[in-house]
């Protein structure tokens, strides 16, 4: 009998626990979305939501164990090619006069998307002026992020999608997958090589309530994250995206996900990119 | 809209392979204005973005969309779950999208789209699941059928594949088993 959470005033408890026994903040996670974390959990650990919330109360290991299940996102190497091609021909060659690009992932999840940006940052010869910031709340994906191995079973699928991006580019219709991956040939993992691997400054932020750098971006990735939200939190979190972008800073979301809301006349979307519009900037 | 004394919301489909022709068939015999929404989940290549909408758009009476995150479901609509996502509903009448892991090697997987439609709309949902080679959609539209929703399989008989259609019936009995042709029938039945 699998045990499924129905009863959506006991995950508000569970949350405000939750909430008071840690850092973490969900209340504002949609409620479905939390719902199947949640149910996902208690079959796990084969219990029921008494019991998780009596070792939310008294078990601290438990309780990162918990957030660590709550927060895990898959993600891929370029996942949906079309929108990596449009940056590699139209978007990121723009950036080209700037001294210093900065660019903010947030939410990186294992990093995959950090590195395939990278790798296009590479072939357009922008890497050495890039400073990148990748964070995410989920400290276990942020040591894979670090160490750039990665399964087998991604293997595929980047294959694919990287000659599908990089066949695109003018200058580099034949790039092996060698030039930035070292491929196991005992279990098939891939390795980032470390020239890429040395860039990225993978750190831990919470989004909800952490504070980001004092710097701002050129280009914020926020790629499938905010799905998770319900419509309040992703407006907050929207306003420090804009807070945090350069004038016609480029924000990257997941290919179904929008700007809605009071934000939405703040940036203009432009192909798969919304850009800050320097019209409407505000002094928050 | 009501049908033997049930007030419907929504119709979800689910169908992998070979489902294809099966949903262009009954979106093309349903009437134009079919007043409620129709959501369908079915396994696509990740990787190929366009071409599905498309394809169904030439066929179907009603316009077929892909779902953005928070979209509000309105009636006389077909949503298709977007490549490479889950596709849930909310409780507030709006689809939430998510990257979850592959739930039977599957993403969007049918067991989530019906589960969460089960959850929302109650005994209100119309499920049906059709064509396909492996189990996803059999759990989902048992739930469907625990909320007393009405459920609907395809017959096997008619299917490509039957493995889809014949987990869901090792489950449960549906309300019925209906060929292609039926289904849009029974649905057109609904709508006048």
């Amino acid at each position: 009998m699998t045990e499924k959470v129905e009863n959506i005033a006991e995950i508000r408890i569970f949350l405000r626990e939750l909430k008071k026994h840690s850092s973490y903040d969900f209340c504002d996670y949609s409620d479905s979305s939390i719902m199947r974390r949640v149910s996902k959990i208690l079959n796990d650990n084969k219990i029921d939501m008494d019991q998780l919330i009596t070792r939310i109360r008294t078990d601290s290991e438990f309780v990162e164990n918990v957030v660590q299940d709550i927060t895990v996102n898959t993600t891929e190497f370029f996942r949906d090619p079309w929108m990596w091609k449009e940056l590699y021909k139209n978007y990121l060659p723009s950036l080209k006069n700037k001294k210093i690009i900065n660019i903010w992932h947030a939410g990186c999840s294992s990093g995959q998307e950090v590195y395939s940006n990278l790798i296009l940052l590479n072939e357009l010869g922008l890497l050495d002026k890039s400073r990148v910031v990748a964070t995410d709340i989920n400290n276990e994906m942020l040591k894979i992020a670090r160490t750039g191995v990665y399964n087998a079973k991604y293997n595929k699928t980047f294959d694919d999608n990287i000659r599908d991006v990089l066949e695109c580019g003018e200058m580099s219709a034949d790039v092996s997958v060698e030039k930035y991956f070292d491929i196991s040939e005992d279990d098939g993992t891939i390795r980032i090589k470390s020239f890429l691997r040395k860039i990225p400054v993978f750190k831990y932020h919470d989004l909800v309530n952490g504070d980001i750098d004092s710097i701002k971006f050129d280009i914020i990735f926020c790629r499938n994250v905010l799905i998770y939200f319900n419509t309040s939190l992703q407006t907050r979190i929207l306003q420090k995206f804009h807070k945090k972008l350069v004038n016609r800073g480029m924000l990257i979301l997941g290919n179904h996900e929008g700007v809605n809301g009071f934000y939405r006349a703040k940036f203009s979307k432009d192909g798969p990119v919304y850009i800050k519009n320097s019209a409407y900037t505000f002094q928050f | 809209m009501e049908i033997n004394g049930k007030k419907y919301k929504a119709v979800v489909i689910g169908g992998s392979a070979g489902s294809f022709s099966v949903v262009s068939k009954i979106l093309s015999k349903m009437s134009p204005d079919f007043p409620l929404p129709v959501i369908v989940c079915m396994h696509r290549l990740k990787h190929v973005r366009s071409g599905l909408v498309e394809g169904l758009n030439l066929k179907s009476k009603i316009k077929v969309v892909e779902p953005c995150d928070k979209d509000k479901i309105e009636g006389n609509k077909v949503y298709l779950a977007p490549s490479n996502y889950h596709l849930f509903i909310e409780f507030d009448n709006t689809f939430s999208l998510s990257t979850e892991s592959v739930h039977n090697h599957s993403r969007p997987a049918i067991d989530y789209t019906f589960s969460s439609a089960a959850y929302t709309y109650r005994d209100k949902v119309l499920g049906i699941i059709l064509t396909g080679a492996n189990k996803d959609g059999a759990n989902g539209l048992k739930d469907i059928h625990d909320k007393n929703g009405t459920t609907i399989v395809q017959d096997p008989a008619s299917c490509d594949i039957d493995t889809m259609t014949k987990a869901a019936l090792n489950l449960f009995e549906p309300d019925y088993i209906l060929t292609p042709e039926k289904i849009a029938e029974y649905l057109n039945q609904l709508a006048s």
